[in-house]
This record gives C-alpha cells, structure tokens and sequence, in this order.
C-alpha cells in the first residue's frame, strides 16, 4: 500500500493506483481529457501535468500514467504545472474552432470549462486552424471533427470496451481522424455513449440537436423503463418536452454507460397521441365526475354479471407504487382476477424467477462483468436487456469463456460486441465445476418453467431477464397475492369488467368485454376501447419505483411536470400568450394515487404511502442510492 | 437664540424658491418636445441580421443564461444547412430593465440596444415583444460582422473556406 503526499494531503492507496485517482480520492480535482474512470487511461491530452516535489519520481509528470509510489510528494497547485497545464489548454485550442454559441456541448464541455479554469482566454497563434470533412454518422449521432482534441475516449471506448469494429482513428500527427471508414450509421448497440464520453462537442445527441443549454433542462435522478435491467439514467427536460437522456453512474448496475435504446426511444413520452384528458363515453370531464361514474360502473357491472365479474389488470412497466396498492383495489371492488401479466407462460416463468431470486443467488451486472464463466441461456440479449452484453464482454476481457446454450441464443449477439462464445445443446455441457463464478443469463421469453427450476438447484448466480422494468415486482405481488394471468381470467370467460391500469392488453382479449376503463400515458388499445380514461403520468412525470431484474428496487424522480409539449402547442409560432396555472393536458396524476382514490371512493380507506408491512422500508429509499435488494427487506 | 435661527432656515427655504421662479426650466413639455438620447442610450432591444440578410441570432441562450431578470425565452432550431435560429424568441419587457447584459453576452452581435425608450403601452401583455417585432432588417452598430465566417464550422460557406481556415485534411493521403 504505497503511501503519498498530494498537496500536503497523506493518501495511501492500492497498489498499481495511479497519482490522479489518488488525488480524486482525496477530492483534490486533477484536470483531465483522456483518462476516464471506466476506460482508464490514454496519456494522450497532457492535461493533467502534476509537479513531483520529491520522492522516487521528480519534476512535471503526467498523473494519470505515473503509479502512486510510497514517499512522493505531489504538488497539483505548483506555478510550473500550472502553466504546463495552461499551454497544454492553449494548444489543445490552437485548432478548436470558434463556435460555442452553435455547437450543442456549450455549457456541459469539459473543453470548455477548463479552457474557462485555465485563464486561456486570448488566441496568441496567428495560424490558420486544421478542418476536416464530417461524416454522416445516421439519425443518432452528430458527427463534428473539427473539434476534436485527439483524447481517444472515443475509440477506446468503442472498440476496447464495448467490442465495435466500425470507428476507428486514421491519418497520422496533427490531422487524427476519428470516424468510420465510410458514411453510415455506426453499428454498435452502446453507439449512443460516444455522445457522453468526448470530452468536447465532436460527437452530440441528433435527436436533440439545437433544442436547449445545459442549464435550462429540467432533470433528476432515473431509472430507465426500456428493458428489465433497470440501468441509472438522468433524463433532461425543457418545456414539457422529454429531449434527452444521459447515463447516470450506478456501479453495480450499470456502470457508466446505457445502449442506445435506453437513450434514444423515449418517443412515446412525447407523442401528440398520449391520452391527456379524462374521458367519460368519450365526452371530456374532470377528474372528480370520471371517479364518480367508475364507482357507480363498477357496481353496475357486479348487479348485471354478479360479484367477481370485474378483472384488475397492472402490468411489468406499472410502477411498484400502483403494483402495490392493486391487491387492496381487487379486494375493495370485489374483483374476481387480480392480473399483473397477460399471458400465461410470462406470468408462471416471472414468479419462479422470482422465488429463485428471492434465495438471494441473483447477479447484478457488475457481478457478470466481473465473472469467469458466463452462460448466456435462451435467450437474446440485443433485443431483451443490451447493456447486459457489455456485462458480458467485460468478463470476457478478463478471460472468462461465454456459453451461448438453446436455440433462442443466436451467435450474432455476442459477435455484435467481438465476443468469441461457445455454442452448446445443453445446460448441462458447462463445465461448471471448473469456475469460481459462473453467471448464468436466463431469458425468461422463451425458457420454460422447467428451466428455472433447474436453474434453481445450479452451482452459479442467476441473472433473468424479463419483459418490463418492474416485472420482478410484479411476479412477486402477483406470487403473494395469487394472482392470474388476464388470458386465463378472460378464458374463464366470468369477466365483464376491466379496470386496466397500465397494462398493455391486445385488442382481441377485450372483444367480449362490455365495460373497460384505463389508466394509462400510453395509447393502448385498453384505452382506445374504454369508456373511462383516466391520464396517468409517465415515468419521468412522477417520483416511483422499479424493481429490475436482480431484484433491487430503484427509486426514480420526477423530471418535469405533465402536459402538452410547448413544441406540439402551436406548431407556426411561439408559445401563446395567455397565464394558466396547468397547461393543457398538465391534469394527469400517478397511478398509485388514481388508484388510492377508487380504492377509497369503494371502501372509504384512506391511502398516503403505498409503502406498507414489508415494503415501509423502501418509503425513503433514495434515488441517488444503489438501490435496496428486495430479499434484504 | 433659537427663533432667531428658524426664521434664518425659513429665509434661505424662499430664497431657493424665489431664485427658481426666474430660472429656465430643465423640464420639457414631452410628448411635444423630445429629447435626442445618445446613441449608446440602452432602451428597446432589437435583433439584427448579417451584411447578407441573414439572421445574426444563433439561438445559443447565453442572452437567456445572462439575464438578470429572466425576460428572454427562446426556442432554438436547426435551418437550412445546419444554421441554428431562433424558431421563436420573446422578450418581456415589462420585466426588462435595460442593463444591457444580453448585449454584452451576444456571441454574435445579434442582440443590440437602440435608444428607443417609448416603450408605454395600455395592456401590459402588448410588452411581449416575439421575434418578429425584434428583428429588424440591418446590421445595427457593427456593419460588418458575420459570426458564421468565423465560426469555424461550416454553415455559410464550405468547409476550410472560413476565414484562418486550413482546407480539410485527407485522412487517407500518405504525405507527412
């Protein structure tokens, strides 16, 4: 344990740490471009010059590439690496171009900010500046090099750490290029980082090109709804409007990173179509009247079809706080199916999962990075759960063999992230004696439920897959409160009424039903059928909880207030001018709390937290946490 | 004595008066008579364009991010050729007070302050100036500027043609 003075601060850190993570351990901040927490470092930018005082190493060093050793004496604020670290700035600018005011980094640059620390503010170099010729990086991706200040995060996070082929660096000296060979759009699932990882404006968001600064976007803490996995990100909103979203770091989660899905589709926050009023046989009315008139359909469809003809359906992407109060709303409306999932092989393969997790055997994705065996089984995970492929391909950095095991684990998956796995017939080819931690990745879509039980009694941790970004929490609400799926409850053929919150139920299931009302942000064919809507606000409109596929509960904050757009308003001009204290479509309210009310207009129970009995703890579970397993509640 | 010297302090009182009574007064009858502000008078705000007709505003909110009162909003685009414009901007000027701190911000010379100081109106709403009633068609004080030719990036003419541009590199050239 090599022991160091960093700016009359004593350190002493792991061996093989370098002298700029021991400085950021003692928040003493090191200016840097090229190193990065995730990717290392590159000693490429020479910004982070420190003066070694005495010790085994003298004079101006770079920080990142020198190991901590015992006896130094490191100084950050010494006037010679200070104007070491300003002429490298200088330079670095020599050929930035001018054009901050038009370029989408202004105001989160790192090259800007320490250009700005650095005092540089007066070009002394009288040359002309390099250009290059961008390419067309497709719809995601804004590709600007004349920015560029050769760091090499972007390469080496491509190719290195998340296995792409196709960008790459070419030319030589001071005209590096990064960019793929050809025009076209970049092939990586993870494609979307580039636009966090360069330090300055070379890559940015083309879905949000031009459409606001730093500082005017609403965000807070996220967890994305994509897929099951539950990866930390921080949404960025302005004028209603959802326009971007950025990795948030969670180390066990998901690292610093999200796949350009998590990133990229969150259109349906957005789109002009999302039920926004409550509607009542399709005339518009208040909240108030539409709570009204369900409680008296409600008894209506019990005197017509008898008691037990109602059908309370949630879903995987409900939040766990509606999830939770769906049991009391079925016992208050006497309801004769409690469905937390549509068909019947997701519901039976979510709640044996979910008991096997519950034995605490689950991986989280930093323990399949950090595996040495990794069993990839039915499934494929570019399309159920992408990040878990970079999981995959850091453990295979490190030399662990990947199993490719069922016919519903194509090859392709892995070669996506240059993973060299092994394809085998049967779970029971792995060799797992031989391995300290095998993970095995189970899809839970096309395994049957004798899969999960074998896994059950299998010498590795288990990471499943599901559907939706709260299935966990659905399948142990639906294991504890015997729920059904709604296929079978609906083949039973008694239900004659649908209180559907959130559920994503096909159009052919709701045939034959006389009554449905919906809960929903979403347009689903519930809600196009009902004749009760209630909005709902959506993920980033609502403080929640998810409980991802290992089984941690993850709080999400709300981002922005619920309501039409400024940008779909009035499409020729400006916003109009007119004060309102809730703009249009702003009246929806969280599920949970639409819930709580049926359940109180049905049974006079008042409801403040739907955190109760074993869920209490998770009331002041904070959203900037790693989250709480939930077989440590 | 103390009567002795109120009767001084009511003397001097009227004398102030009466030697203004002959004096030409500083007032002027406005709305009939106005005064000639000086040209760098900061009033009405006004937004104007390039020697090529072009809009000067980028839309880059830092008018927004300088302003201490919050009055300009703004909802940057993207034009033709990569342009970034304002697709709408609105000042508040029954918030404004005229510092003149946007001015100073504007990377582009877009946002200028004219000596215009009528600003009263009867409904207050009739202060929310939006950009057609800002832009005008000239350069303001700087007849010359055009951001975009110096921008370095290519918007108002190929790439490498911009003024203390290089032309663009050939990454597959193998001359050192």
């Amino acid at each position: 344990m090599p022991k160091l003075i960093i700016d009359d601060i004593t350190v002493e850190v792991a061996e093989g740490t370098t002298v700029l993570e021991a400085a950021h351990a003692v928040d003493i901040p090191v200016p840097h471009f090229c190193w990065h927490p995730a990717l290392g470092k590159a000693g490429a930018c020479r910004v982070c010059a420190v003066k070694l005082l005495d010790g085994p190493v003298k004079g101006i060093q770079m920080s990142c590439m020198l190991p901590a050793q015992d006896g130094m004496i490191v100084s950050t604020t010494d006037p010679e690496a200070v104007a070491m670290r300003r002429q490298v700035i200088e330079w670095l600018m020599i050929n930035h171009p001018h054009d901050c005011p038009v370029c989408d980094e202004g105001g989160e640059c790192q090259l800007q900010d320490l250009t700005v620390a650095g005092g540089h503010s007066i070009r002394r170099y009288s040359g002309k500046k390099r250009t290059h010729v961008n390419q067309d990086l497709g719809p995601y991706i804004e590709h600007e090099m004349n920015r560029c200040i050769q760091c090499y995060r972007c390469v080496r996070f491509y190719q290195e750490f998340a296995g792409g082929t196709d960008l790459g660096v070419m030319g030589s000296a001071g005209r590096v290029y990064f960019g793929r060979f050809n025009h076209g759009q970049l092939q990586s699932l993870f494609s979307g980082n580039l636009v966090d990882i360069c330090p300055t404006g070379v890559f940015t968001d083309k879905t949000a090109r031009f459409r606001a600064r730093y500082w005017d976007y609403e965000m807070a803490p996220s967890v994305c709804p994509g897929c099951s996995l539950g990866c930390n990100i921080t949404p960025l909103a302005r004028c209603r409007e959802l326009l971007k979203i950025v990795a948030r770091r969670n180390d066990t989660v998901n690292g610093w990173f999200i796949c350009d899905r998590g990133r990229f589709a969150h259109s349906e926050v957005n789109d002009p179509q999302r039920p926004r009023r409550v509607l009542v046989d399709g005339v518009e009315t208040g909240f108030d009247e539409a709570l009204k008139a369900l409680l008296l359909r409600i008894g209506e469809v019990e005197e017509a079809y008898g008691t037990g003809s109602i059908a309370i359906v949630g879903s995987p992407r409900l939040a766990l706080e509606a999830a939770l109060l769906l049991p009391l709303l079925a016992e208050s409306a006497a309801a004769g199916a409690l469905c937390y999932f549509i068909d019947e092989h997701e519901a039976a393969v979510t709640q044996a999962a979910v008991t096997v997790l519950e034995t605490s055997q689950s991986a989280s994705m930093s323990d399949v990075g950090q595996a040495d065996c990794i069993v990839i089984l039915e499934s494929d995970l570019r399309e159920v759960g992408p990040m878990m492929l970079l999981a995959v391909r850091q453990a295979w950095k490190h030399g662990a063999p990947v199993f490719l095991v069922g016919k519903a684990a194509p090859l392709e998956q892995t070669a996506c992230v240059s993973v060299e796995a092994i394809t085998l017939g049967f779970i029971e080819e792995v060799p797992f004696g031989i391995f300290e931690k095998p993970v095995i990745i189970c899809g839970t879509k096309r395994s049957p439920v004798s899969d999960i039980e074998y896994l059950a009694r299998a010498e590795a941790k288990l990471a499943f897959i599901f559907n939706g970004p709260d299935s966990c929490g659905a399948g142990l609400l639906a294991l504890e409160h015997e729920g059904i799926a709604f296929r079978s409850a609906v083949a039973a053929g008694k239900i004659k009424g649908v209180i559907s919150i959130e559920a994503d139920i096909p159009e052919e299931l709701l045939a034959g039903i006389p009554f449905v009302a919906a809960l929903d942000w979403c347009s689903t064919p519930a809600v196009q059928s009902a004749q009760i809507v209630l909005p709902t606000t959506a993920w980033v409109e609502m403080d929640g909880t998810f409980i991802n596929n290992e089984g941690r509960a993850q709080r999400f904050r709300k981002v922005m207030d619920p309501g039409l757009p400024v940008k779909g308003f009035d499409p020729a001009c400006h916003p109009p001018h007119i004060h309102r204290s809730v703009p249009p479509g702003g009246e929806a309210r969280p599920a949970w709390q639409l819930v709580a009310e049926i359940i109180s207009g049905l049974s006079g129970e008042e409801i403040r937290t739907p955190f109760s009995g074993k869920w209490e703890r998770l009331r002041s579970l904070d959203a900037e946490s790693p989250g709480t397993l939930i077989h440590e509640l | 004595m103390q009567i002795l010297k109120d009767i001084y302090a009511l003397l001097i009182g009227m004398w102030t008066t009466w030697k203004h009574i002959f004096r030409r007064p500083v007032t002027i009858q406005y709305p009939e008579e106005k005064r000639q502000p000086y040209p760098r008078y900061r009033a009405r705000i006004v937004l104007t364009r390039d020697p090529e007709g072009g809009e000067r505003c980028v839309a880059c909110q830092l008018c927004s991010a300088a302003c201490p009162v919050d009055c300009i909003t703004m909802q940057p685009a993207e034009g033709e050729g990569g342009r970034r414009y304002a697709a709408w901007f609105r000042i508040n000027f029954s918030r404004c007070i005229f510092c003149g701190l946007c001015a100073e911000a504007c990377p582009t010379l877009a946002i200028q302050m004219t000596p215009d100081y009528e600003l009263c109106t009867r409904d207050i709403m009739d202060l929310l100036y939006e950009k057609e009633d800002l832009l005008i068609n000239g350069c303001g004080k700087d007849p010359v500027y055009n951001f975009y030719h110096h921008a370095g990036i290519a918007v108002t003419q190929p790439r490498g043609s911009g003024g203390e541009e290089l032309s663009p590199v050939d990454v597959r050239g193998l001359m050192p």
